[in-house]
């Protein structure tokens, strides 16, 4: 019945309109949808058959695009109320909770779905390392992923500050003076990001303007390079094809009546295109169908964490009254680890170092070996380094955030230190 | 079409009804709140009630909506009457909360007052245990009734609250401990202990009680000696420190403190030098007339306006007309009428009118110094590792030991390193604030009466 409701509107002049193509019954069809579709017309009308198999990304890119839609939607809706002022801030988030109509559960889905997009986005980035994405000719398009990662990071602190209450005041308290470490610029720096030598109203201004425009923008523009370059590099990464024979081509070349559209050209060594036409399929429905199944997972675990688990809020932000240990959000607890052992080299010059190697990798690692391979085993030496880097910052990040009591000092999680009595 | 994709459609059904579910879920949840389930009690309750159809349409009209006071003054908004619909409803007098009627509230209106500048709690929740505050990272809860006259204080003044007496009694207690000695409350004070400015606000009521017991107890190392105290003496004073809010509350709240009442009379009538031509209790001049049942003689509308304008009521007077404001002329004629049912002498603290003994032994509480050397300077305070038996000094025998000169100078400067008896050991804790700049001249010379005073009469002493 919806099958003909549908096809009535589509046959109406208004339908045609908006519809262009309507549901794909030919394989021209399938094409055009593709093609003539805003929303799809990012993806090839065909794509390899690997891009729909699970395992050879695991989604983990698409669902980080997800979690940024949820965030932008929920995020405004959040904005309808919030007000970015130290008068106000905190009873918004009351309010929200209280007498807001889904409030608090908008509140908790972008909570919860900021965190999960900053894990995401870090998976993400080790699966384009594992399976040698980045190598050429997607080595700038690696550089734009490490620049949407860094601006991830920027969204979720920033976002951080907003409720501005005590969990919020210090943890930008702590992660902005790690910045200050920096020499020469570093409180300039730091100045620039608070508007003034600690935390306040001009801060929270800086930090309201950033995470609802400048970052999201910056975004909104990098995830739109980004995904034009990966449709335009060919799709997915994928092991190179088998070199074609004097025979593949003549066979290729042979039947002249038959055309392959522009849209089925990819970048190769060879004008050959349609060598193996049976390892492309229709975007339409296979990869889209997928996709939209994959939004709907991301969705489900979203919403289960917002229902069942509140995001913290703690007291109102009182700049007279550090909880001890003060601990920036749990992304920069590694960061933090390490500015305890050094604030020079742990704040400044690891990761320097660690931002710099990021975006120069795909320029010095550019041999094509083990691309679209998981764990090739071509690519010891490299894969090596990366995992040693990769559980290094766990590592860290895991002490920071539970092995660390009162005073930064060792703790077992399972038998924290009692609180420090007050001086009296 | 292919069969993968036939597969997909089976996904579409459970992932589809999941995220219904799971929107449905949240939708209940979040329109599912307790405080509308107490209105629909209410509004049952009324339509119960209702005699005429009218009512009984009024009833039903009832909105099913979330109550609240906004009072931008306070920077607060209370909510509680989304749940204690009817607090302002006398024929719910004696209800089972939380639609009880709350009595009392005709001088402090609720859309001027709110609920929580008394009751303390969370304002803008309206969950049951979030807005009554015993929820984590909230630190106001609600103030136990028990203790809810010190709420009182943040506007008004102990000794102008007949209706808070545990108040005015914790206040009594407060200055008898001589907390004074080593705290400071509103920038006077000794500098030995922590300053009690917002104490009230960073402790509830059974951290202070213990802490006033035992302190050690909950604060490990503490040299501040227990206070010895009956039991409701030390409830009352917990009542009065609570009241140590530190809040800033808004010109119109703060104003109740400056409302004249008699003892800011007792002030001015000190200040203004009226003892100097009229006598209370048999002491002060002879030029008017005694003061002490002036209530019997005038009602309150002539005493104000005598002090208006004195020649205007009584022809004749050579009282002269001292240009007092109204608020001047209502505390003073406040201050009068209440002589009569006061113990005139002890009420009035009117300096001039003690003996300087009198006035020393006021020093001696005003200044606290009863905390460490005891009531009536007999000692007994631990100071571990000083000296002096590891106790704070007493003070009978002190003017035996000292000059007045040598004792001022010992006052003014402190004393801050205390001889020690084991040079192994912690210093002692307690140690003498100077009081040079926080104690008057004339106070000064006062207490010298005072300490010269409690050597036992006819005993020689020999050392």
């Amino acid at each position: 019945m919806l099958n003909a409701l549908w096809k009535t509107f589509r046959s109406t002049r208004v339908g045609r309109s908006i519809f262009r193509v309507g549901l794909p019954e030919s394989n021209f069809e399938r094409a055009q949808v593709a093609i003539s579709s805003f929303f799809l017309h990012f993806q090839p009308a065909k794509v390899n058959r690997r891009a729909l198999k699970f395992r050879t990304t695991l989604g983990l890119g698409l669902i980080s695009l997800y979690l940024f839609l949820i965030l932008t939607g929920t995020g405004v809706l959040l904005m309808f109320y919030y007000v970015p002022a130290t008068d106000y801030a905190y009873q918004n988030m009351k309010d929200l909770e209280f007498v807001v109509t889904a409030g608090q559960v908008l509140r908790n889905m972008h909570r919860w779905a900021a965190h999960l997009m900053v894990l995401f986005v870090a998976l993400h980035m080790c699966r384009a390392f594992y399976t040698a994405a980045y190598k050429p000719p997607r080595e700038f398009n690696w550089v734009i992923g490490v620049g949407l990662f860094l601006l991830t990071l920027g969204l979720s602190f920033t976002g951080y500050l907003l409720p501005w209450d005590q969990l919020a005041y210090w943890a930008i308290t702590v992660g902005t003076s790690i910045a200050g470490y920096a020499p020469v610029v570093g409180q300039k720096l730091k100045f620039l990001f608070l508007g003034g030598h600690v935390v306040g109203e001009s801060a929270l201004i800086r930090f309201y303007v950033l995470h609802v425009i400048v970052l999201p923008l910056a975004a909104v523009l990098l995830i739109g390079v980004h995904l034009w370059r990966v449709r335009k590099d060919g799709g997915l990464a994928r092991p190179d094809e088998p070199v074609a024979t004097r025979e593949d081509l003549a066979v290729a070349q042979l039947p002249q009546t038959k055309s392959y559209g522009l849209m089925e050209l990819a970048r190769g060594t060879t004008p050959v295109v349609g060598i193996d036409p049976q390892e492309e399929v229709f975007t339409w429905p296979n990869l889209v169908f997928r996709e939209i199944l994959l939004f709907m997972a991301t969705m489900t675990v979203v919403l289960v964490l917002a229902i069942f688990w509140n995001a913290p809020l703690e007291e109102i932000a009182n700049p007279v009254h550090p909880p001890n240990p003060a601990k920036a959000p749990w992304y920069f607890l590694g960061l933090q680890e390490l500015v305890a052992y050094s604030a020079f080299w742990g704040g400044v010059v690891v990761p320097g170092l660690l931002v710099t190697a990021l975006i120069a990798l795909p320029y010095l690692d550019r041999k094509r070996r083990g691309v679209g391979v998981w764990f090739s085993g071509e690519r010891r030496v490299a894969i090596t380094i990366f995992s040693l880097c990769l559980s290094a910052a766990i590592v860290l990040t895991v002490i920071g955030t539970v092995f660390r009591g009162p005073n930064w000092a060792f703790q077992l999680p399972w038998k924290p230190a009692t609180p420090v009595a007050e001086e009296h | 079409m292919e069969p993968s994709v036939r597969k997909l459609y089976l996904w579409f059904a459970v992932l589809g009804l999941l995220v219904g579910i799971l929107v449905v879920t949240a939708f209940y949840k979040d329109q599912h709140r307790e405080w509308k389930d107490w209105q629909q009690r209410y509004i049952k309750d009324e339509l119960a009630r209702a005699a005429t159809p009218e009512q009984r349409a009024d009833a039903a009209r009832t909105p099913l909506e979330v109550r609240q006071v906004v009072l931008p003054d306070l920077d607060r908004v209370d909510r509680c009457t989304s749940c204690h619909v009817s607090v302002e409803d006398p024929s719910y007098a004696g209800f089972p909360l939380p639609l009880a009627y709350h009595p009392n509230h005709d001088r402090h209106p609720f859309n001027k007052f709110g609920c929580t500048i008394c009751h303390q709690g969370q304002g803008r929740a309206t969950t049951r245990v979030a807005a009554h505050g015993h929820v984590e990272h909230w630190d106001r809860p609600m103030l136990d009734m028990k203790y809810i006259q010190s709420a009182c204080a943040k506007c008004h003044l102990p000794a102008d609250m007949p209706e808070a007496p545990d108040l005015a009694r914790g206040r009594a207690v407060f200055e008898e401990s001589g907390c004074i000695g080593c705290h400071k409350l509103h920038g006077a004070g000794g500098v030995v202990g922590p300053e009690l400015d917002n104490v009230g606000a960073k402790r509830d009521a059974a951290w202070l009680l213990k802490h006033f017991k035992t302190p050690a107890a909950v604060t490990p190392g503490s040299a501040m000696p227990p206070i010895k105290a009956s039991d409701a003496d030390l409830s009352a004073l917990t009542l009065y420190v609570l009241s140590f809010t530190g809040e800033a509350l808004s010109a119109y709240y703060v104003s109740m403190k400056t409302i004249p009442g008699p003892q800011a009379g007792r002030r001015l009538f000190a200040e203004k030098g009226c003892i100097g031509c009229h006598a209370i209790a048999g002491k002060g001049g002879t030029i008017g007339p005694e003061l002490d049942e002036v209530a019997k003689r005038h009602d309150a509308q002539w005493i104000s306006s005598h002090f208006k304008n004195p020649a205007a009521v009584t022809p004749g007077t050579v009282m002269p007309q001292f240009n007092f404001n109204e608020q001047e002329i209502r505390a003073l004629t406040e201050f009068l009428l209440s002589l009569t049912d006061t113990n005139v002498i002890g009420f009035m603290r009117i300096p001039s009118l003690m003996t300087p003994l009198d006035r020393g032994k006021a020093v001696y509480k005003k200044y606290g110094c009863a905390g460490c050397h005891g009531a009536d300077g007999q000692g007994g305070v631990p100071n571990p590792n000083a000296k002096t038996a590891e106790q704070v000094p007493g003070l009978k025998m002190v003017s035996e030991g000292y000059s007045k000169d040598e004792l001022k100078k010992r006052i003014l400067d402190g004393q801050r390193e205390i001889p020690v008896m084991n040079a192994k050991k912690a210093p002692p804790p307690l140690y003498m604030p100077p009081w040079r700049g926080k104690i008057a001249e004339g106070e000064l010379s006062d207490l010298m009466e005072y300490l010269v005073s409690l050597a036992p009469k006819g005993e020689k002493v020999e050392f």
